[in-house]
């Protein structure tokens, strides 16, 4: 027999056990009724694809072209209606606390329909990722208790994040490039807050969102030590909206530009300021930011790799549908053994890129992972069943003690080891670049087996591809997304291996 | 490549690279707006003007008498700067290709001399369709020596800026189609308005219904699919050369944007892995070339099984176009993906233009059918 000692040895060995089989490590911890929640959750989005999101996605589309001024306040209203914009944000802080990681099916569902439309309602839950990445509790509340407020009273709250600017946008999500780049939004501190200046670009949803976490730099020549996250509100003095941009595709969901021009934000409008985090053994200052940075992009980038699968599944659901009711050649396309298996090809990678997004689900339900706190058993259970009221009485007043930030700090800063941290980020990253991929090759194929028909906008099979392509891009380019895979799994085993240094 | 073989058409290169130049670049963009406006119409006229509707026109039906290479070299530098204009050549031309095919050369001339304008001389046609893959619903009755068409046929292009159409009908009571050349300004003519499509927006296509038209047939009854075939062959040669032009957009605007966008410190050209993507760019359009050149040259030559060339070149090229486009965004990032750029209405006339002469898995098929016959 193997002894333990020898065992643990070759279980270490690459690929490590621990990152390879997340899924197996993990489902036995998580709560058994958390699926039940899954399945009511895909089953509401399916009705909300019938009722809202199929009826208006090439209305949509074609209304933006008509109208370059579109903003997509009619979809929000909706989704608002609906209960998109708190279903997800925890009971901590007053939103329905619906399970976490459902999200992601949530989004492969409304991605088949239009993935504008799922962005137009997902986008929000990136500006509550870093609002929650900052750790700052009483803020927040503060923030989500103004989105629970808007659905309550019918005007809508959404949370934007804005972080790429004109001249940086790889370069923003790399601590390690961005002191390289050419940031340009500035957080001059002053007396009880901070003066900002510069602008954001490529910010989806801006237009029409009330909150925006905005990272700024306190010192632009040496960014990734002086990173500073704002709650600026819209309506802000010195802060105004710029162009929204004409795009391909996704033109549901508006792309903004964010002017700041003496911008001040009070201190208590300041999610995080890097120069306030306290070096830990294992993490420098740039090291804590870019631990922000990817407990962010963590989820976010296994959420892009769940709207891939949606587009990729969306795509091979009109190929299907056509070849049903094609005749080519004097017979059914769909009995021609080529579009068979073409079709199975189609299928297969809506499989793969989903299992993609699952695993970087389980990865971030492990230890280290940001989805595992709400997971553990009796958090999980107590968060379900606590009405609350009850959870406001004797929860929420202790955000602002120094003890639960102490506390929040030791479970999500100091408690995430760097292996967790490259187990969680390498996994959303392949979860990002595959699963977009397979929507951009799923689209490529649906057209080229539907030729003509494929081409016209009437068909809705066209704009699969147009909005597909913006999926490659954001939350980091796929080219950047292969370079921090790297960086998380594979260059720890070569000691001689260096990136961003070429 | 093709005015290195053919150094006399060298001419054509010169004028198509002008043409594009002049009229195209600056304002590819507004030539691409939805909703569509008659903001080509001036494009098109001087096009006319200038011969590049009439490349492989014999010149006694009016046109300039060339074989295909100088068809591929206007397309291909035309396609460069807006490949609408492309589409509306090339479905010009494989209008005027199927009516040659007939032997219907006088018809031709007939169109040619008494258009009034480049509208009267454009002939529209379904040119993403292999009718004898999907078939056709137009409907023919043979009344003595006349035709009265009915029924409805979809995405004929530049059916909104044509005055006439080729389509395909089947006659009643036969096997096979015909084509038919109708007068779009006919009473019987329902016209919808412009389909809006993923790509080529200045090349639109209508959907029409014919109720009672008079239709003038085309060469034999039922000998329309010979006529597709003959012309299609040829001009699966210019499919390929819009494609390359394509290519080639695509690619110099990745290259000048990547010297001058920076990240990480420096030019993102100086990073291999941006830098391997644009080898791989350069790589695909210096295959693009040869492969227009040496199909172009395969027909001009009637060298054997020159129709397999001519295919293979178009459905090889569609499929790089289609990846390198995606490729061309890509290394713009955000901006790729907007309409201040040219690459994202390269991506969507690449895939676009992968569509025409019907279904790309099928014209495969064909090859190793027409490899076994």
């Amino acid at each position: 027999m193997i002894s333990p000692k020898e065992d643990i040895s070759l279980l270490e060995r690459e690929p490590r056990f621990e990152d390879s089989f997340c899924s197996i490590q993990a489902v036995p911890k998580i709560p058994k009724i958390q699926h039940k929640e899954t399945r009511i959750l895909v089953s509401h989005a399916r009705r909300f694809n019938d009722e809202v999101v199929r009826p208006l996605a090439l209305k949509t589309d074609l209304h933006s072209f008509e109208d370059p001024e579109y903003l997509p306040w009619d979809l929000v209203k909706k989704a608002n209606e609906w209960g998109f914009y708190t279903m997800f944000i925890p009971k901590l802080f007053g939103g329905q606390g619906w399970s976490l990681p459902s999200h992601t099916y949530v989004i492969e569902e409304l991605s088949s329909a239009c993935v504008g439309i799922a962005n137009v309602i997902f986008v929000h839950y990136l500006g509550f990722m870093t609002c929650l990445a900052s750790w700052n509790m009483p803020l927040v509340n503060r923030i989500c208790r103004d989105v629970a407020e808007g659905e309550r009273t019918g005007n809508p709250c959404l949370i934007t994040l804005a972080i790429t600017e004109p001249g940086a946008g790889t370069d923003v999500e790399e601590v390690e490039l961005v002191d390289r780049g050419r940031v340009t939004c500035l957080a001059e501190k002053v007396k009880g807050g901070y003066i900002v200046n510069g602008s954001k670009i490529f910010i989806s949803m801006g237009h029409v969102s009330t909150w925006h976490a905005v990272v700024a730099y306190s010192d632009l020549k040496k960014p990734s030590e002086n990173t500073v996250i704002l709650a600026v509100k819209t309506g802000t003095k010195g802060f105004s909206f710029g162009k929204h941009e004409d795009k391909m595709g996704q033109r549901a969901c508006c792309a903004s530009e964010l002017v700041f021009e003496d911008c001040f934000i009070p201190d208590d409008c300041v999610l995080c300021d890097s120069r306030d985090f306290h070096n830990s053994p294992i993490r420098s200052t740039a090291d804590l930011v870019n631990q922000l940075i990817h407990y962010v992009v963590e989820v976010t980038r296994a959420s892009v790799g769940a709207f891939g699968t949606g587009v990729a599944r969306g795509a091979y659901e009109h190929a299907l549908k056509f070849a049903g009711e094609t005749a080519v050649d004097g017979k059914l396309l769909i009995n021609h053994e080529w579009a068979q298996i073409m079709l199975a090809e189609m299928y297969k990678n809506v499989i793969a890129a989903r299992l993609a997004y699952v695993e970087a689900n389980y990865s971030n339900s492990l230890n280290g992972g940001v989805l595992n706190f709400l997971q553990i058993k009796p958090v999980y259970y107590y968060m379900k069943f606590v009405p609350q009221t009850v959870i406001d009485l004797f929860v929420v007043p202790f955000y602002k003690t120094k003890i639960f930030n102490w506390f929040m700090r030791q479970v999500f800063v100091e408690g995430q080891s760097v292996e967790a941290q490259h187990r969680c980020s390498g996994w959303s990253s392949i979860a990002k670049f595959f699963g977009t991929d397979m929507g951009m090759k799923n689209s490529q194929m649906a057209l080229e087996m539907m030729g003509q028909t494929g081409l016209r906008h009437d068909q809705g099979t066209e704009k699969i591809l147009r909005d597909s392509k913006l999926l490659q891009i954001y939350e980091g380019t796929n080219q950047l997304n292969r370079l921090n895979l790297f960086n998380c799994l594979i260059a720890r085993n070569v000691s001689q291996a260096r990136v961003f240094e070429e | 490549m093709l005015t290195t073989i053919k150094c006399e058409l060298k001419s054509f290169e010169d004028l198509a690279h002008s043409f594009a130049v002049k009229e195209l670049a600056a304002n590819r963009e507004e030539h691409d707006r939805y909703p569509f406006g008659p903001f080509f119409d001036s494009v098109v006229t001087k096009a006319h003007e200038v011969g590049l509707l009439g490349a492989t026109l014999p010149e006694e039906c009016g046109g300039i008498g060339q074989d295909i290479s100088a068809l591929c070299i206007i397309l291909d530098h035309i396609c460069a700067a807006d490949a609408s204009l492309g589409g509306i050549i090339f479905t010009n031309a494989l209008s005027q290709e199927i009516i040659l095919a007939a032997g219907n050369k006088d018809l031709l001339a007939d169109i040619m001399g008494n258009a009034a304008d480049a509208r009267a001389a454009l002939i529209a046609c379904t040119s993403f369709a292999n009718p004898a893959e999907t078939g056709t619903t137009l409907e023919a009755v043979k009344i003595e020596d006349s035709y009265l068409l009915n029924g409805a046929i979809e995405y004929v292009v530049l059916g909104g800026l044509s005055g006439q159409a080729l389509v395909p009908a089947k006659i009643k009571g036969q096997e096979g189609y015909s084509y038919f050349l109708v007068n779009l300004s006919d009473r019987g003519i329902a016209k919808s308005q412009p389909v809006f499509s993923l790509g080529l927006h200045a090349c639109s296509a209508v959907d029409l219904k014919l109720v009672g038209v008079a239709g003038k047939i085309i060469g034999q009854e039922g000998a329309g699919a010979k006529y597709f075939n003959h012309a299609s062959d040829r001009m699966h040669a210019a499919v390929a050369a819009v494609q390359c032009g394509i290519m080639k957009g695509s690619f110099h605007e990745a290259l000048d944007y990547s010297q001058q966008r920076c990240q990480g410190g420096k030019e993102i050209i100086n990073w291999s892995g941006l830098r391997m993507i644009l080898g791989q760019m350069a790589v695909q359009v210096k295959i693009a070339e040869m492969v227009v050149s040496e199909a172009a040259m395969a027909v001009e030559n009637q060298e054997y099984q020159w129709n397999l060339y001519t295919r293979a070149a178009a459905l090889h090229l569609s499929e790089l176009a289609c990846k390198l486009t995606t490729d061309g965004i890509q290394c713009l990032g955000g901006n790729g993906y907007m309409k201040d750029y040219g690459q994202e209405k390269r991506f969507r006339d690449a895939k676009h233009v992968q569509a025409f002469l019907g279904l790309a898995p099928m014209k495969k098929l064909s090859i190793i059918k027409d490899m076994l016959a």
